[in-house]
Order: C-alpha cells, then structure tokens, then sequence
C-alpha cells in the first residue's frame, strides 16, 4: 500500500466507525441514563504484536465485550471499559457494591448485555450505510488483562494475519467519570468490501 | 531492578542471568519457556495459535514452528540440549460462551506446544496452563523459576 492509498482507506475506515460508534454511545447514553460524547476515532495498521501496546499497555485490568461478524462482513468488535468505569456501570445497573475480582453471574451478564446492546447498535448504523448484512455471533465478556482479552480476537483474524488495522474510538460522560472503547477489528476481506461500499457512495 | 524484556505476541526472546524476561496478559496464548539450568540461558516464544500455516512469515506465531526455533536459539546461544527443561504458561478460554470454534484454541496452543516438545524430547516440568483467567509470566534467568501472575489472584512461582 502506499502512502496516499494507506491515508485514504485509513481516513474511509475512520468514517465507518465513527457513525457506527456514535450510535452505540447514543444507545449506551439512554441505558445510563448520562450524556456520552464520542472522541476521535483513531485507526492504525500495525504488527499484531504492538496492538495491546497500541490500547495502552496488556497488563491493565478492563471489562471486555466481545463479538464476531460472520456474514458477508467478517470482522471482530469490542467494547472494552476500563475497571473504575466498569464498576461504575455495574454499580449503576445492579444498584449494588461491585468488586471486579469476585464477579457473580448477574454482573458479568450485565457486562455482556451492555456490551451486546452497544455491539449491536453499532451494527445497525454501518450496516445501513453501507447495505450489507451483519451477522453477529452472541458475544461474551469477560474482566481480564488487556493483553489476555485480545488474544481470541486477534486469534480470530486467522493464521495468515501478521498485520491488523485497529479501529479505536473511545467514548466519555460529560463528567468525565465513565469512559470506555470500541474496537474494531476487521478482515482484509472485509476491508476491502467496505472501502467498495463506501467508495460508491461518491466518497 | 533488573531489566525486563517484554515478548509480544508472535515474538521469540533469548536471554541469560540475570536477565528476565517477560510475556504480559496471556490470554488463549501461550508461552513456551525453556530454560538450561547450567549455563543460566532461558528463553520464551508467545505463540498466538497451534499450528503454522505453510508457507509462513513470522514463525514465532505459532506453537509448532515457534518451540522449534526457540529451541534451537537457545542452542545457539550455548545452550546444552540435553539439559533444557519446558515450562508453559497460558492457553486460557477467555471467552466460554462463544459460539466459534477459536473459543478453544487456548488448549490446543497447550497441545501442540508438548507434541512438539517430547517431538524434540524436552521434558515439560512444571505448567500453569488452561483455566480461564489470563496471565503474565516473569522469566527469571538467573534461576529459572517463572512467576505467573494472575488478574484477582495470588502469585504463583513454577
């Protein structure tokens, strides 16, 4: 790829994910009960190595949501929260004390419903755009390293993958007390499907 | 405090006393460790998935071909072979519920790793392997022994 081919697919993906992120936060924002603004949205192609890196380090504790397209789009999302907006989230949801070390049934299934509520409206926003069905595998979540959390969904883009592009965009509450991100992780196969898409509508 | 060498995924890293060497948040990945008590050399691979597909660009990747050529860097190293002992640490399911068949590939990174290890006669002497929380592992050169932490749990040495 050169270098203006790269800045364009990477400037198009950013796009993508940027609509669809803006409507999961608005969705997230009304289960909340609480205004959440999206920020930039950040894309990057880089050795699957430096990803964890890229997100801050594998060694932080986050809540990590996670799901798999497996239609004609096959891509890996994510909606990873750090640990203090996870507990908030929790606390807020289950009206109880939470400690992320000693997690019951009933949390991480509010993790995971949080997660497949904002998965799923990402979903619909892209899947308009660009007027291709998406097909989710039920997701799972799970409070871990960043680093362990990563693995199935780099595990996931296959054998073959040494390079991925990440797709970060990061949403906070106007208070600044709740944050979180979602990451997207597409197949090159996808990628180019999406670029075909978004390349006709005049783009 | 000694330097750390951190080991990302699909990366190899070879050392000796008293360096130590590191592999953060394993999840369904592993790292094969191997470790020649005498000579003090030790290394660790993190291999991300069981098998190498053919042809293939980064053999650290993957347990097969990632166990063989960290074996043989630490031969070139110095390393006796007759005297290098396994450790493996990782191959969690992070994710349970998952309905894709990669949910369990944490095991069978575990799998080929020691298939390929008695393949090459390397005794596997101690593992913190499987489970479903993910971990970090601390190589220490300089004795041998691997720290495994663990997210809400204590540490563990093997």
């Amino acid at each position: 790829m050169t270098d203006e081919h790269e800045g364009k697919v990477l400037g198009i993906i950013k796009e993508f994910a940027s609509i669809g992120a803006g409507n999961a936060a608005t969705a997230l924002s009304s289960l909340l009960d609480m205004e959440l603004m999206n920020e930039v949205t950040s894309c990057s192609i880089l050795p699957m190595s430096k990803v964890p890196e890229w997100l801050g380090g594998p060694n932080q504790i986050v809540a990590g949501t996670y799901t798999y397209l497996c239609g004609d789009l096959r891509c890996g999302v994510l909606v990873v929260l750090p640990s203090e907006s996870a507990i908030m989230l929790l606390e807020h949801l289950t009206k109880e004390k939470v400690s992320l070390g000693s997690i019951n049934r009933i949390q991480l299934s509010a993790l995971k419903e949080v997660g497949n509520i904002c998965l799923c409206w990402y979903l619909i926003a892209v899947s308009r755009m660009i007027d291709v069905d998406m097909i989710p595998a039920p997701p799972d979540a799970t409070v871990d390293m960043l680093g362990a959390v990563l693995d199935i969904p780099l595990a996931s883009l296959g054998a073959k993958v040494d390079t991925v592009i990440a797709v970060h965009t990061s949403f906070k509450a106007l208070d600044g007390n709740f944050e979180g991100y979602f990451l997207l992780l597409p197949e090159e196969s996808t990628l180019k499907l999406i670029l075909d898409k978004m390349g006709d509508t005049g783009k | 405090m000694r330097e750390l060498r951190v080991v990302g995924i699909g990366q190899i890293a070879v050392g000796h006393a008293p360096e130590q060497i590191a592999c953060l948040g394993l999840g369904s990945c592993v790292a094969v460790i191997l470790y020649d008590p005498l000579s003090k050399i030790g290394g660790l691979v993190h291999v991300l998935l069981p098998k190498a597909p053919n042809p293939c660009t980064i053999e650290e990747k993957y347990a097969d071909t990632g166990t063989k050529k960290l074996l043989n860097e630490l031969i070139a190293r110095g390393a006796k072979k007759e005297k290098i002992v396994a450790k493996l640490v990782g191959g969690a399911q992070m994710f349970p519920n998952l309905n894709l068949s990669i949910a369990d590939i944490g095991k069978h990174n575990c799998w080929e790793a020691r298939r390929t290890l008695r393949q090459l006669g390397i005794h596997v002497v101690a593992h913190d392997t499987e489970g479903n929380r993910g971990r970090s592992a601390y190589l220490d050169t300089e004795t041998g022994r691997v720290r495994v932490d663990t997210a809400f749990a204590p540490t563990k040495v093997i």
